[in-house]
């Protein structure tokens, strides 16, 4: 019981946090540079994060000590819970709690308490207007990802992962509900501040809430966005791309392959999409992109009651 | 319901949580640092509340809160003086009464928890708890859900009209002014008005945004 | 966990909340207190429904009301510090003592 309840889902989580943030680190290298060369698009993440982990950690004049400490690993920690939600197939799951769905909500709203934390704590004026502006981003963001979610729910009729996965057995979400999907891939830029939608460290302020961080405490804090970036795409492979379901392949195979064509989505757009200045930002999610999350979630009632 | 071992451990655990982090909200320097201190303490009750199998409930809870006390943190540090909390900050009044009276409620209250007799009549073998919370809130129970959610869409209009700058006899916050630096002092943070600009202003106050 | 450690960790919460409610100079933190209270009281009403309600759905609808009526008093205790603090500059319960005239 011990072992397939709490060191299987475990070891999975971080497993995927290691090798995914890996994998996240080396797919921007490479769409960045646009070429393999020499092997360095390997190599590069792990030099980078060995010189971080040699370097000093330092730290500011008075900062909240608590938060400044724990703010990196609590993000990771988000991260990891994420991933252990995600069902590999109807019976490999980490934690399959009935409300499984709105926990990934509410971690999306406790992602926002930690990232304000982290801007917060280091006592520090850039760093402290990266955390607000990622709190006026994060909210709006907030009620998105939710009514996204609630339609992803309906035809289901459940607020398990695994039962939102085996309604999509006759036709994926993505399909049925076609706005779903690029709503909640903003939402997931927006939740791990990635590309455009990176205005909580954006180069402006200098890095933002991680201004004052060096050394391993900010190695944690970069693994700590990829880890979020891969658990957020293998949440939407699982919301609308059927997650374990697929030929020939087993279930885990068919959630990878769809979590890696996500998450190469997300960082194409992240390197594709303009940045706006965060107050049209602000003006983009609430005006155009709430209404339009409304639309889906009517649409998607309207479809779940025409296919029932 | 016959909890094991480890859910009495994660129970004693949490609500040690939960005492001492809202005991800390109180007796902390920082606004911030108490609002999230209050988090930490609700956090810890779903987490209870998810042991009890309440599930919807207990991660409700979360999210509920999370964005409640980061809205509070931002209102702390609107209003509040001393965010950071580098300064040590006590603003009490009445302590004393207030110590007696907490420690009274707490007396009576778990006195009737330790002497009361509660009928023993636990949840089913057989229970979904997200189920048939479902099927009360949109069943038996819509009437009252439904007036939940007008009271919060009056809530919402009632708010704004609050604490919106435009009312039907002129900007809400005419006269008012910064507070001082210190106590009883000149506004703060507000730069004189020349005596052109005055003047200007007086004759079509409506073109200037303030 | 039974249902008297539970009820007696919800009215631990009630007496920190109270105390914080009647002691706390500003609203802000008064308006904590009042949260911690609604915490415990959020608790008690889960125990009673898992131990002696027989897991009657009503007890948890409760614990759903209680939380739109936090989300009400902090949205209306927030409208109303903002108006205060527009109106006389008070952002303690001290400073509005002209309030009885």
């Amino acid at each position: 019981m011990i072992l397939d309840q709490l060191i299987l889902p475990w070891l999975l989580a971080w497993l995927m946090a290691g090798l995914g943030a890996y994998l996240v680190a080396v797919l921007d290298r490479w769409m960045a540079t646009g070429s393999t060369q020499a092997g360095s698009v390997w190599l590069a993440p792990l030099a980078s994060a060995a010189w971080l982990l040699t370097q000093q950690a330092t730290t500011t004049e008075a900062p909240d000590a608590g938060a400044w400490r724990l703010a990196p690993a609590l993000y990771l920690a988000l991260a990891a819970t994420g991933l252990a939600l995600v069902p590999w197939s109807p019976t490999l799951v980490g934690v399959d709690l009935a409300t499984s769905l709105v926990l990934w909500g509410s971690l999306e709203a406790l992602a926002t308490v930690v990232i304000f934390l982290h801007g917060w704590s280091a006592n520090s004026h850039l760093a402290l207007i990266g955390a607000y502006r990622y709190v006026a981003l994060g909210i709006s963001y907030l009620l998105v990802s939710m009514f996204v979610l609630i339609g992803v729910a309906l035809p289901a009729e459940s607020l398990r992962w695994t039962e939102v996965v085996a309604a999509q057995e006759s036709l994926w979400h993505v399909v049925s509900q076609p706005l779903g999907l690029p709503l909640f891939l903003v939402v997931g830029l927006g939740l791990t501040f990635w590309g455009p939608l990176d205005l909580a460290d954006s180069t402006d302020l200098s890095t933002g809430t991680a201004v004052e961080r060096s050394g391993p405490p900010r190695l944690v804090w970069a693994l700590a966005r990829a880890a979020m970036l891969v658990a957020f795409s293998a949440i939407a492979a699982t919301a609308f791309l059927g997650g374990w379901m697929g030929p020939w392949l087993p279930g885990p195979a068919w959630l990878l392959l769809k979590s890696l064509a996500v998450l190469v989505v997300l960082l194409w757009l992240g390197r594709r999409l303009p940045r706006l200045a965060p107050e049209r930002c602000l003006t983009l999610m609430w005006v155009v992109l709430l209404p339009l999350s409304f639309v889906d979630l009517i649409w998607a009632g309207a479809v779940a009651l025409w296919m029932a | 319901m016959t909890p094991s071992l480890a859910t009495h451990i994660a129970f004693v655990v949490l609500a040690a949580l939960a005492v001492l982090s809202g005991w800390r909200v109180f007796c902390t320097d920082s606004m911030v640092r108490a609002s999230f201190f209050l988090l930490l303490s609700f956090i810890a009750v779903g987490g209870i509340m998810i042991l009890l199998t309440a599930e919807y409930l207990g991660v409700a809870m979360f999210f509920m809160m999370a964005v409640e006390m980061m809205v509070m943190a931002l209102f702390m540090v609107m209003f509040m003086m001393n965010p950071a909390g580098l300064n040590p900050m006590k603003m009490v009044h009445q302590e004393r009464v207030a110590i007696v009276a907490g420690v009274a409620v707490f007396g009576v209250l778990s006195a009737v928890a330790v002497l009361g007799d509660f009928p023993d009549m636990p949840l089913p073998a057989e229970h979904a708890p997200v189920i048939s919370l479902g099927r009360e809130l949109l069943g038996d129970s819509m009437l009252v859900f439904e007036t939940a959610g007008v009271v919060l869409l009056t809530t919402m209009v009632g708010v704004v009209v609050l604490s919106s700058r435009r009312g039907r006899y002129g900007r809400a916050d005419e006269g008012s002014v910064p507070p001082g630096l210190e106590p009883g002092g000149e506004p703060a943070g507000r730069p004189k008005e020349s005596e052109e600009e005055k003047g200007e202003e007086g004759g079509h106050a409506h073109q200037h945004h303030h | 966990m039974t249902l008297t450690t539970l009820l007696v960790l919800a009215a631990a919460l009630i007496g920190i909340g109270f105390y914080g409610a009647l002691s706390q100079q500003s609203f802000v933190m008064l308006m904590m207190g009042l949260e911690l209270m609604l915490n415990g009281a959020m608790l008690a009403a889960v125990a009673f429904w898992a131990y002696s309600g027989a897991g009657a759905p009503e007890g948890q609808l409760l614990t759903i009301v209680i939380m739109a009526v936090m989300a009400i008093e902090m949205a209306l205790g927030f409208a109303l510090v903002v108006a205060v603090f527009r109106a006389k500059q008070a952002d303690t319960t001290e400073a509005l003592s002209e309030l009885k005239q």
